[in-house]
């Protein structure tokens, strides 16, 4: 692309809009958004663990996939339908028990145990959505935290038995992915650089395939319907559409992506603490994604990226790390309600504005 | 054939009577015009046959079909839809977006698990959308977002969302309030053309007695919640209950 000038002549702007126009086609493709993804895992280890004071382990860059892929699926519920739920950790935090204790007691395969925890998610969604979206705006969010609080006194005491309550649960066993190949293997040569372990081929081949379906999401008709019952739920209803049900399908779609994320948990962590299911845990999701930037897919990645830094290397560095986080996300939404993406957003349109002689 | 009827239908708020023992009919084809001063209980009647409010007594037969009760999406489903009297619209989507919303639910019904079917895909839903935009004129302005369009624009928004799913019969709620007598003009022309070419039954609610009296094959009148006359605008005209009740006695 040529240099952008102040003084581009009318040809020259008119390249540089043709192939803006091309741009913007190939952006439509879903494809782009998948090569983007992949793009990003093998691009993202080499900047994230060069930050400052980042002691160089992979284990954390794994945790921010497992994260993004709870936040697009929390911002799916947030950001597209407007609805704010305060109970999302039972989730999480069920999918990552469920898959535990079957690692346990059947099989620890990662992908059967993935599939469990989905499992597990989506039935809790649906029996908790359909009581839950009954009532609208606060009194959701305060039913959802309702719904969350009973998980966690339920594994703290009288689950405690299959839960082992407040220590936590300690028995789970991973086996090696199809039954053969050891999560910790390494690869040789080029491939060993980029993709690192079988365990990270885990993690960020499941946060691409996050991505993908929840950029298909956005583009089916859901998206426009979600979005139009954030807008103007009432109207909705008077187009012939079926409000409550379009709302209950967008809860259980983001508990099912909460659920493949605390099943990763699982296995990521080894264990499974009793505070994934506390209220904690919920609002740690409503952060990331409102800090990444909600009503986008690739806001809630940067909102887990930017938390877990803060969290786990800023919180090394500083003992307040959490008002160092508080701060970042005052800030943030502040000046940039959109979040870490709404700024994204306004950089790339100021490109565009120069690009195009700075009509837009 | 009658499209629409309503039997006894009667909404009490407590110990207000909203909309008291109301009969009507609507012949398919027909303009008709609900009319009365303000707190006549027009939009209340609308509101109990679009399924807003439940009534407290009476029925409404839709094709002869009771569907007292039912909630809005099964009632527009039926093909009876409603415009709003404030646009009713989704501010920050493009005005194309609005179109391709309402045009969704003519397609596959009031729900559909299609969240991994690529929306560009729908092209009778895309088709029906700019038909719906070219007709009320606001093709053109497709691409922007429905809240930064004028006030006059706004409001046939509104009547695309309504018309975007085909129905075959429509509410208008004041489609012209607030409007100069310009725009009030074009939206009067424009109602009298989809009725037209959509063939469309629409049933208009106004107090404004000039438009009312230019389109109305027959008109209702209500005061205090009850039907007090109905018939075509000249035995309207004439009614001395009418004018004695609405029009405070006044010739027009």
């Amino acid at each position: 692309m040529s240099e952008p000038t102040e003084t581009a002549t009318p040809t020259e702007n008119a390249d540089a809009t043709g192939l803006l126009d091309r741009w913007d086609a190939l952006r439509e493709r879903e494809s782009f958004s998948v090569a983007a993804a992949v793009a990003f895992v093998v691009v993202f280890p080499f900047v994230f663990t060069n930050l400052p004071a980042y002691s160089g382990y992979m284990s954390l860059v794994e945790l921010i996939y497992i994260w993004a892929i709870f936040a697009i699926g929390f911002d799916l519920l947030l950001g597209y339908t407007g609805l704010l739920s305060f109970g999302h950790a039972v989730f999480w935090g069920g999918s990552a028990y469920a898959a535990g204790i079957f690692s346990a007691n059947a099989y620890g395969e990662p992908l059967v145990m993935i599939l469990v925890a989905t499992v597990t998610a989506v039935v809790l969604a649906l029996v908790i959505g359909v009581l839950a979206l009954r009532r609208g705006g606060i009194y959701f969010a305060i039913l959802t935290l309702a719904f969350g609080q009973m998980f966690y006194f339920l594994a703290l005491g009288p689950l405690a038995p299959i839960t082992r309550g407040e220590n936590g649960f300690t028995d789970v066993s991973v086996e090696p992915l199809l039954g053969v190949l050891d999560l910790g293997t390494g690869f040789a040569g080029v491939f060993g650089a980029v993709f690192h372990d079988v365990g990270y081929v885990l993690y960020a081949g499941f946060f691409v395939l996050a991505v993908a379906t929840a950029v298909r999401i956005v583009r089916s008709p859901y998206g426009a319907i979600l979005k139009a019952i954030a807008e103007n739920e009432s109207r909705v209803g008077f187009l012939g559409l079926n409000v409550r049900r379009y709302k209950l399908a967008a809860f259980v779609l983001s508990g099912a992506f909460a659920g493949v994320a605390g099943g990763l948990h699982t296995i990521h962590a080894n264990y499974v603490a009793v505070g994934s299911l506390y209220w904690i845990t919920s609002g740690d999701i409503v952060i990331i994604t409102v800090l990444g930037g909600i009503g986008s897919v690739f806001g809630p990645v940067a909102g887990a990226a930017a938390f877990l830094y803060v969290e786990n290397i800023v919180s090394g560095e500083i003992a307040f790390w959490l008002l160092v986080l508080g701060a970042l996300f005052v800030t943030v939404v502040w000046l940039f309600p959109a979040g870490i993406w709404g700024i994204v957003d306004e950089l790339r349109s100021a490109v565009r504005g120069r690009l195009t002689g700075g009509d837009t | 054939m009658t499209l629409l009827e309503t039997d006894g239908l009667t909404k009490r708020f407590g110990e207000l009577t909203a909309v008291d023992d109301v009969d009507l009919q609507i012949e398919e084809g027909e303009s008709l015009s609900i009319i009365g001063p303000n707190g006549a209980g027009k939009s209340t009647t609308v509101n109990l046959i679009t399924g807003l409010l439940n009534p407290t007594e009476g029925a409404v037969r839709y094709r002869d079909e009771n569907i007292t009760g039912q909630e809005p999406h099964e009632i527009v489903q039926q093909g009876l839809s409603k415009s709003f009297q404030t646009a009713s619209i989704f501010p920050d989507l493009t005005v194309r977006r609005n179109a391709i919303v309402a045009s969704l639910g003519a397609e596959h019904g009031s729900f559909s698990l299609n969240f991994l079917r690529r929306l560009g895909g729908y092209n009778a839903v895309a088709d029906r959308a700019r038909r719906t935009l070219e007709d009320m004129g606001l093709y053109d302005r497709r691409d922007v977002k429905a809240k930064s369009l004028p006030y006059g624009d706004k409001r046939r928004l509104e009547m695309a969302l309504a018309l975007a799913g085909d129905p075959d019969l429509l509410f208008l709620d004041e489609p012209t309030a607030g409007m100069s007598p310009d725009e009030t003009d074009d939206t009067v022309e424009l109602i009298e053309r989809i009725k037209e070419e959509r063939g469309v039954t629409i049933v208009l609610i106004e107090h404004d007695m000039e438009i009312i009296f230019r389109v109305s094959d027959r008109i209702a009148v209500l005061n205090r919640g009850s039907k007090i006359a109905d018939g075509t605008p000249d035995q309207i005209r004439g009614d001395p209950d009418v004018q004695q009740a609405y029009l405070g006695g006044v010739e027009i």
